[in-house]
């Protein structure tokens, strides 16, 4: 029966769009016939301001974008800039990247496993998955004195060795993770409720998330194992042992499984680097020095403010927790790069959500959005 | 031969010249014949568009295409050089999907027309905004104000009267 159909707005401000998103829905009776997704509310111009900073005082503003999980952010920023310029980096300074990095996916998968539950209604793993996530934060305080917001990771290596103890605390992390994980397979994966939820919703096909331009573990839910670790091992990367998880559905289910499957495989990652972590620099002695005086107020390695890379344009892309992230640098010669472009795994994720749930009830888009895991500030930038 | 120069071997009238992108391969496109290209390097198995970037050089735009292959596990680069006062080239949404999206945010911050592109307008910065911001002429110090309307739809001015103040 025809029926006319509604205009039904969702967002900006809306619980589930975990910040400032807006759907623009045409729904007839419960059915989603068409949506419109609006983005750009957090939008803060940060490429331009990429052509107004030096490559150093960039930096910061990479913490920014992706604020769940900020270190692969600094990560591919510093590799673009080491590309262009052709920097070397030190052995332990590679393990060190790896490890932070590592670590950060376990969190914001942490922080993922909790925000989709919340969204359909079950608060207690938020309250988990924060518990285990402060942990991390108080390792990654300990290493930076920050904890979300990093400006770690420098052209040519680190800003500062590992601080004494970390390594027996990160141990006791990745133990408690390990346990931790299997209750909340136990109290989640079986929940018929969330099973209903989840399976068979926003089924997107492997050919058909490539040409949208999924990536990272929300493509990897269809049935295909593409993970830039693998594909061009960039770092230590190609040192590790370590699998691309993967899932056939393309459900909402296997997203999540994916995710989950891919704490395991980080713990396993970080316990090969306490296991492998060679001693020496955490910065190319070219560009700066690491006395590791073992004093915390000390100074210990730097990297030079001014710094002119040759004229040239680079494009370098790792695997970001929640997909392909890239930079583009173009230099052209002075201290500023010439152009900054961020290719951000959250706004090329979001443009498949349409197409997952057209014909879908609006409590599904609310469960295959918060499959497809992104942050606002890494959308609008 | 690398992915740059299979593609001029195979379109030799189409691509301009072939060159690097820092490690990757890039082959430089005739704007007119881009579309037929496009459709040519996704027969040839790029079914990967990473990025779309768009570089304002003063006298000229730049549009730059990251491509990567899962099959071939390529790179290659395509770039394409646009008139300053008209930048105009063919969209590629037909081609790849994803293009949607970052051909509108090259619009929108860059300036850049896309040619056959379904609903181009704007995606971060509010309709009715004044200048794209990434280019190197952008007017950095005329302030503009947005308010949301009654309607959702975002009004934008550069003297404020769209805001309420205080008497």
């Amino acid at each position: 029966m025809e029926t006319e159909t509604l205009l039904l707005n969702m967002g900006p401000v809306h619980p589930s769009t975990h910040g400032v998103l807006r759907f623009k829905l045409r729904m007839d009776g419960e059915i989603i016939r068409d949506c419109q997704i609006v983005v750009g509310y957090l939008h803060r111009g940060t490429e331009k301001f990429g052509e107004m900073k030096t490559y150093l005082q960039f930096i910061p503003y990479t913490d920014r974008l992706d604020y769940i999980a900020a270190m692969p952010n600094n990560y591919a920023y510093v590799k673009a800039v080491e590309e262009l310029a052709g920097i070397e980096v030190p052995q332990r300074a590679e393990y060190i990247r790896v490890l932070v990095m590592e670590l950060n996916r376990v969190i914001n998968h942490l922080v993922f496993m909790g925000s989709l539950l919340l969204d359909l209604g079950a608060s207690t793993m938020i309250m988990y998955g924060f518990r285990e996530r402060e942990n991390a934060l108080q390792l990654y305080e300990s290493l930076c004195g920050a904890r979300m917001t990093f400006n770690y990771i420098r052209p040519g290596g680190v800003r500062e060795d590992l601080p004494d103890g970390f390594i027996p605390k990160l141990n006791e992390f990745i133990k408690d993770m390990e346990k931790r994980i299997v209750d909340y397979e136990e109290l989640v994966n079986g929940n018929e409720i969330f099973l209903m939820r989840m399976k068979n919703i926003g089924v997107i096909n492997a050919e058909e998330a490539i040409n949208y331009g999924m990536t990272g573990p929300s493509m990897r839910g269809s049935g295909v194992d593409h993970d830039i670790r693998k594909l061009e091992p960039y770092s230590i990367y190609q040192d590790l042992d370590f699998k691309a998880c993967m899932r056939r559905e393309g459900d909402s289910y296997a997203r999540y499984l994916v995710r989950v499957d891919e704490i395991r495989e980080s713990l396993h990652i970080l316990k090969q680097i306490v296991d492998k972590l060679p001693k020496g620099n955490t910065i190319n002695q070219r560009y700066g020095f690491a006395p590791n005086t073992g004093a915390p107020s000390a100074v210990t390695s730097y990297f030079p403010r001014i710094f002119t890379p040759a004229e040239g344009e680079v494009y370098s892309r790792i695997e970001a927790p929640k997909g392909e992230l890239g930079f583009f640098v173009a230099s052209d010669g002075t201290t500023k790069p010439y152009r900054v472009k961020i290719r951000s795994p959250s706004f090329c994720n979001l443009v498949a959500l349409p197409k997952m749930v057209l014909g879908l009830k609006i409590p599904d888009l609310i469960a295959a959005f918060g499959t497809i895991d992104i942050v606002l500030g890494d959308v609008d930038r | 031969m690398n992915s740059a120069e299979e593609l001029k071997y195979l379109l030799p009238n189409s691509v301009v010249s072939v060159g690097v992108q820092t490690n990757k391969p890039q082959a430089v496109i005739r704007k007119e014949d881009f579309l037929k290209v496009a459709e040519k390097v996704k027969e040839l198995g790029y079914d990967n568009l990473s990025v779309i970037t768009g570089v304002d050089r003063v006298d000229r735009i730049e549009v730059i295409y990251n491509l990567f292959s899962y099959k071939k596990k390529q790179n290659l680069a395509l770039k394409v050089v646009l008139d300053h006062r008209s930048p105009e080239v063919d969209s590629v949404t037909s081609i790849w999907k994803v293009a949607d999206w970052l051909e509108r945010e090259t619009y929108d911050l860059v300036g850049v027309k896309f040619n056959g592109h379904p609903d181009l307008k704007r995606i971060l910065l509010p309709e009715g905004w004044i200048g794209h911001p990434l280019r190197k002429d952008y007017d950095m110090n005329t302030e503009q104000f947005v308010t949301i309307g009654e309607d959702g739809e975002d009004i934008v001015s550069p003297d404020g009267s769209n805001l309420l103040r205080r008497k």
